[in-house]
This record gives structure tokens, C-alpha cells and sequence, in this order.
């Protein structure tokens, strides 16, 4: 892990998205590295290739063609090689039935995707400052669902 | 007689009885009294033969006694003829007398004494005779006096002896009559008052069968009624009976079994394998199996199985059987065949619309979820895209192109807030409704933390009453919450700030009128009461329907899915909601909910 940047990484099938999101970072006066995958399969397949530097925060949609986004996370928690990745849900939906379900898998956070890119800057910005301390091991479920 | 034991089925059963054992009786002492009579008879013959034979027993004396005189005077043997005659005939007269008096003790003890007495007399006789040969026509000798003195005195012995024979003889026949006599003169009359009261018995009796014959023709008729009527109602109910004798494995089909069969009345035999013939192949076995099933428990449970007519057509049929065993013994199973293809049918129908019913629904909730969910997503991007722009490139746009970006910006807002509705509308339609037992209080506090924003812009004031803890679907009672407050939120008065008044009160359903109708005896009774601007109570119906507004949508910005929302939560709920509308002073939402 690298300890001057922040390394993102987004998994989103969605193109707008994937630039919604880039933008937003670089607009953000935050020192991060930000790469993106199109879908669940080329996520995962990056994570599991020899010799990558975990990144500190995962941004995961949940409706990806192949591989959904709750897929990956349950491969990934089921992996004790990424224990320490924190893993944000960044989703259009914000059912409930979903919000249950990832925090039962283990994700960190749950995202609705804003649609307001000032929302959106607002959002990504308290996600990578967060004190993942607190948000790890998803003990809180009142926090769970990120409230703007 | 008592009306009840003239009723009583063994009536006319002790009536024949009792007749029988009195005419028996009757019988019995007709002829006991008849042998006594002849009895009777018999012995008054035995007394007069007595009689006569003891007077002729003294006649043969006095004849040989006479005899004898005559020979003493005469000396004449001539004289002597009636003696010797007399003798002899003294002897036969005295085996008779043995014969006529040989059950009579006393008699006999007599008849030895005269016996006696009859010989010394004849001994006398011949003492006499020796007397008058040996001394010829020596009748003045003094000898011969004393002689002759005890012959007198014999004689008169024996006619004593046989006077108290004869009067014995006279006594016991007068004991005799004297016991019997009453009896014979009471027997008439017993026998007439036996034979009369007999006679009334058997009056009582054949009343009481003509009465019995009566009742059975009416209750045939009624049966005659009942059968009819039963017929028709297996017609129309499509049944019939069978009663299978199983000792005699005999069969009665009723005549709509063979209906059910589609042939005529009685038209073949009645049998288990003249039956079985209609069955359809498939479920011969079934019901065979049954059948055999039926001989061991003789209980037969509801069985199905399909029939085919001589015409093709195949009909539903179902069985119930009951063994019943009768007085005598014999086991019988009844039992009802009814044709249920009509219900089949209909089941089937009603299965298959159920089915496609649930199918649509099903397909309608998807397609709700899919579309608004679905919908999110361009809208989102067109919002977010829309916000990028009017960071970016706010000053290159002309004031027109500023306007119509708004009006871009309002439109999306707008249909944003139909998309979020439309998706909570559909989450209300969910299945998954799980009661829990809730503190209220919360609920409406997370309500209104969910409205903080707009609660605090409008410095809205909300004042609640305490609540019970209520078993209710908590996100949903959140949202009815949110909704109602939101509603008073959104159609505020112009010039005053909103106040929202929450009060509860537990309410039994007899004392509410909108209640007439309701399931549950009491319920909860929830008000929102705000100072908003009211409505019509024209549209206190209107406003719950989907899509119903009563605003123009440029004075207040609504869907028309909140309120529809707001019912289908009460209604999960098995509630009532009701709307009251005073123009432009409030409006007032009264919520029922059932205690659960």
C-alpha cells in the first residue's frame, strides 16, 4: 500500500459514470491514484494478478453485466488477502433489500450515486477521509447508508 | 288405559299373550270342572248301584229266610228252592258289592263286618235246617227258639250294618256336592267375566292394529314423498346412493347412479363389476384397490376416479362409503357416488385464472421496480450532466438558453420525484410485510428526521400525543408518517408556518361510525390535523386515488402517489384512513388501526 496517495479503484459498466467519477476526483484537491474497470470479471481479474499494490478503497457498482457487484464482494471477502481494502457500494439503487445484503456481505459503506456533481465531489470526499476505523468490520449499520 | 302403554310397540304383542294364557286358562278349568261334574256323576251312579245292590243283598236274605219259614211249616223241600237260590245269589251279590266298594276304606271295613254277620246268619240258616232234618217236624222244641232268636237278631245286624252303609254312602256323596257345589256354581260366571275381559283385550288389540296400519299407510305415503323427493334432489345434485350387502355382496343402485353412468335407470344389474366396467382405464386399479380396501375396513374414504359414458364423455365422479350394521346382524355399506366435473372444471378454470392473476402481478411489480429503478439512471445522468453544465458553461449561455436549462432542470426534478414515488409505491405492494411489535414514537421520529430539512425550512411546529406500542410493519408505518407530514408540509399556508397535531386515542369499533363494517372490535385512532389550506371534502374520497391531484402542478408540486401510498399502508395494515378538508383552514387525517 502506498502511503502518499490515496489508491482508488472503480468497478462500474456505466462509461458516464466511470467519468462522472474520474472528474469528480480530479476536481478534488485530493492526492489519489483512480483506476476504473468496466466490469465485475476484469475487476477481479486485476485483483487476483500477481503483484498489484491493493488499492484503499474499492468503489463497487452493484449492476455490472458478467459479474455483479455482490459477487465481487462476496469473492473478495471470502479472501483474506484483501481484509484490508475497504469497499464502498456506489449504486444507482437504494433498496433495501440491497443495503441489507451488502452490509451482511461485508461492504464498508453504501453510496447512492447523487445527481448533482457537487453532491457527488461531496461524497467521494468524505469517503476517502473517512477514519475507516470506524467504518470497518461494518459494526454500525446506522452509519452504514451514507446520508448527504 | 294410559294413552302411553296403548302407544307402546309390545302393546298388542302382551295383548295376544295374555289372550293366549287366558283362554288356556279357560281351557284348563272347563275341563277340570267337566271331570268333576262327571266325577260327581260317577258317583251318585255308585251310590245308587250300592244301594241297590245292598237292598237286593237284604231282598236275598229275607228270600232265603222266607224259604226256610216255609219249609219249617210245611216241610215242604220246595219252600226250600228260593233259599238255595238265595244263597247263591247272596254270594254274587257280595262279590259286587267287594267290586263297587273297593276304594272306600270305611265301606270295605263295613262290607267285612256284613260279610260276617252274613255268613254267622247263613251259618245260622244251616243250623237251623240241621236242626229241623235231624228232628223232624221238631218245630215246637225249645231248642230251636233260641236258634231262631239269634237268626232275627242277625238279621236285624245286617239290615242295621247296611243302613249305615247306605247312609255313609249318602254322607259322602253330600260332602262331596257340598265342596264342589260352590265351585260349580261360581265356575259360569268366572269363566263368562274371563272370556269377557279376553274379548276386550282383543278389541283393545285390534284398534290398536287398525290404528298401527293407519300410521304405517301415512308414514308409507310420507316415504312414497321422501323417496320422490330424494330422487329428484339426486338429479339435481348430481348423486346417487348405493347399499352394498357385503355378506351377500348384493348391490341396490339408486336410479341416478345409473344417470351418473349415463344410462338409463336399472338398465343392467346392479354389481361391483357391472360398475367397474364404466370406470376409466386409467383408474380401475385405483379403484379396485379401493374396493379391496373397502372389504377390510369397510369404511371407505372420499374416492375420485373418472367414469366414461357410452358416448365418450368422461365425468368426474367421487364416493363415500359407510358401513352400518342393521338389528339382524348384516353389515351394509351405504354410500353416496357424486359428479364433481362441474367443480373439477370450475377448479380447474379458477386455478388457472389464479395462475394467470398472479403471473401479471407478479410481471406488473417487476415491470413497476424495473421501470422507475431503470428509469433512475438516465435521469441521474441528464441531473448530473445538467449540474456540470451550469458549473461549467453557466456564463456562455444566452438568457434564453439560461431558461430553458431551468425549465430542463425542473422537469427532471419532477420526474425524479415521480420515479421515487412510483418505486415506494411499488415496495408497498411487497409481499414481505413482516408485523412487529413497534415503539411509534420512534417511527415518527425517524419520520421526521427523514423531513428535518423541509421541517426546519418551514419552521414547522409538530406536537404529538404518547403512543402504545403497536404491532405494525415499521417502514411502512415510517413512510405513512413521512407521507402525512410531508402532504401537510407541502400544502401549507401561504401566511402562516405549518403546525401538525398528532393525537391518539384507542377506540372500540361499535362507537365509531365509519366502523359499522369493521373486523376488529377496537382499534387504534390516529389524527393528523394541520392548518394548511385544507380542501373540499367533495375530494375527501378523490385524493386517495393514484395520480389524483387537486392542484395544479405549477401552485404545488406533487405526483398524486403519496396519499394513494399513504392507503395501501393502512390497508396492509387492515385499517381505515379518512380525509377531512376545511378550504383554507386544514385538513385533518384520521387513521384506524386494528389491535393485532
Amino acid at each position: 500500500m502506498n502511503e502518499d496517495y490515496i489508491d482508488i479503484i472503480l468497478a462500474d459498466d456505466d462509461e458516464d459514470d466511470r467519468l462522472f467519477f474520474t472528474d469528480a476526483f480530479e476536481e478534488l484537491k485530493i492526492t489519489t491514484k483512480v483506476s476504473t474497470y468496466n466490469d465485475g470479471v476484469y475487476l477481479m481479474d486485476y485483483l487476483n494478478s500477481e503483484e498489484i499494490i491493493l488499492p484503499n478503497v474499492l468503489f463497487l457498482d452493484l449492476n455490472m453485466p458478467r459479474k455483479s457487484g455482490m459477487e465481487c464482494l462476496r469473492e473478495i471477502r471470502a479472501n483474506d488477502k484483501f481484509k484490508d481494502i475497504a469497499v464502498a457500494i456506489y449504486s444507482t439503487s437504494a433498496s433495501e433489500e440491497d443495503i441489507e445484503k451488502t452490509f451482511v456481505y461485508g461492504a464498508n459503506i453504501y453510496i447512492k450515486k447523487p445527481d448533482n456533481f457537487k453532491k457527488l465531489k461531496k461524497v467521494l470526499s468524505e469517503v476517502v477521509t473517512i477514519n475507516w476505523q470506524y467504518h470497518t468490520n461494518g459494526l454500525n449499520k446506522e452509519i452504514f447508508l451514507l446520508r448527504l | 288405559m294410559p294413552s302411553r302403554i296403548y302407544k307402546a310397540p309390545w302393546f298388542v304383542k302382551a295383548v295376544f299373550i295374555v289372550s293366549f294364557f287366558i283362554i288356556f286358562f279357560v281351557a284348563g278349568v272347563t275341563y277340570k270342572n267337566m271331570s268333576k261334574l262327571s266325577e260327581s256323576f260317577d258317583l251318585i251312579e255308585h251310590k245308587y248301584e250300592l244301594g241297590v245292590e245292598l237292598e237286593q243283598m237284604i231282598s236275598y236274605l229275607k228270600d232265603a229266610e222266607t224259604g226256610q219259614r216255609g219249609f219249617i211249616i210245611t216241610q215242604d223241600s220246595t219252600y226250600l228252592e228260593p233259599y238255595f237260590s238265595g244263597r247263591e245269589n247272596i254270594n254274587n251279590s257280595f262279590a259286587e258289592l267287594k267290586q263297587l266298594t273297593k276304594d272306600n276304606e270305611e265301606q270295605i271295613k263295613f262290607l267285612k263286618k256284613l260279610n260276617i254277620l252274613i255268613d254267622n246268619r247263613l251259618a245260622n240258616f244251616e243250623e237251623v235246617e240241621r236242626f229241623v232234618l235231624k228232628k223232624k217236624n221238631n218245630i215246637d222244641s225249645p231248642n230251636l227258639i233260641p236258634i231262631f232268636l239269634e237268626g232275627k237278631q242277625l238279621m236285624d245286624d245286617i239290615r242295621d250294618k247296611i243302613k249305615i252303609m247306605i247312609e255313609l254312602q249318602n254322607k259322602r256323596l253330600e260332602a262331596r256336592q257340598e265342596a264342589y257345589g260352590n265351585n260349580l256354581e261360581l265356575t259360569p260366571i268366572f269363566l263368562y267375566l274371563v272370556l269377557l275381559l279376553s274379548l276386550l283385550l282383543m278389541i283393545g288389540a285390534y284398534y290398536k292394529i287398525i290404528s298401527n296400519l293407519k300410521k304405517l299407510k301415512q308414514t308409507n305415503k310420507q316415504l312414497e314423498i321422501f323417496k320422490e323427493s330424494a330422487n329428484q334432489s339426486e338429479i339435481v345434485s348430481k348423486y346417487g346412493n348405493w347399499i352394498w350387502n357385503i355378506e351377500e355382496d348384493t348391490f341396490i343402485f339408486s336410479d341416478n347412479l345409473y344417470r351418473l353412468l349415463g344410462e338409463e335407470p336399472q338398465s343392467f344389474k346392479a354389481s361391483a363389476a357391472n360398475f367397474i366396467q364404466f370406470v376409466h382405464p386409467e383408474d380401475k386399479e385405483k379403484l379396485r384397490k379401493q374396493v379391496e380396501m373397502m372389504m377390510e375396513e369397510e369404511n371407505l374414504p372420499y374416492v375420485y376416479y373418472r367414469v366414461i359414458h357410452k358416448n365418450g364423455n368422461i365425468r368426474h365422479l367421487k364416493s363415500y362409503g359407510k358401513t352400518l350394521v342393521n338389528s339382524e346382524g348384516e353389515k351394509r355399506l351405504l354410500g353416496t357416488t357424486t359428479d364433481i366435473t362441474d367443480e373439477i372444471e370450475n377448479f380447474v378454470k379458477l386455478e388457472q385464472r389464479n395462475f394467470e392473476l398472479e403471473r401479471n402481478n407478479k410481471e406488473l411489480s417487476a415491470f413497476n421496480h424495473v421501470a422507475s429503478h431503470d428509469l433512475q439512471e438516465p435521469l441521474r445522468k441528464i441531473q448530473t450532466f445538467l449540474s456540470r453544465l451550469e458549473d461549467k458553461e453557466e456564463n456562455n449561455l444566452s438568457e434564453s438558453g439560461l431558461k430553458y436549462m431551468s425549465r430542463i432542470k425542473s422537469a427532471a426534478a419532477r420526474m425524479r420525484l415521480l420515479i421515487d414515488d412510483l418505486l415506494q409505491f411499488s415496495r408497498t405492494n411487497k409481499a414481505d410485510k413482516v408485523f412487529e411489535t413497534s415503539n411509534i414514537y420512534l417511527l415518527l421520529e425517524a419520520a421526521k428526521q427523514d423531513l428535518a430539512e423541509v421541517i426546519s425550512e418551514e419552521n414547522a411546529v409538530i406536537v404529538a400525543d404518547t403512543f402504545p406500542a403497536m404491532n405494525v410493519i415499521p417502514f411502512q408505518i415510517q413512510q405513512l408518517f413521512v407521507n402525512l407530514i410531508g402532504n401537510s408540509l407541502k400544502y401549507k399556508a401561504k401566511d402562516r408556518s405549518p403546525e401538525i397535531k398528532i393525537t391518539y386515542e384507542k377506540v372500540m369499533s361499535s362507537k365509531e361510525a365509519v366502523l359499522i363494517n369493521a373486523k376488529a372490535n377496537t382499534y387504534h385512532k390516529i389524527i393528523f390535523k394541520d392548518n394548511g389550506i385544507g380542501f373540499d371534502n367533495e375530494y375527501a374520497e378523490k385524493i386517495f386515488i393514484l395520480f389524483n391531484r387537486l392542484h395544479n402542478r405549477q401552485e404545488y408540486s406533487g405526483t398524486g402517489i403519496g396519499l394513494s401510498i399513504c392507503k395501501k399502508i393502512v390497508e396492509n395494515h387492515q385499517g381505515y384512513i379518512f380525509a377531512d378538508g376545511q378550504p383554507s383552514i386544514g385538513a385533518t387525517f384520521i387513521i384506524y388501526l386494528p389491535f393485532l
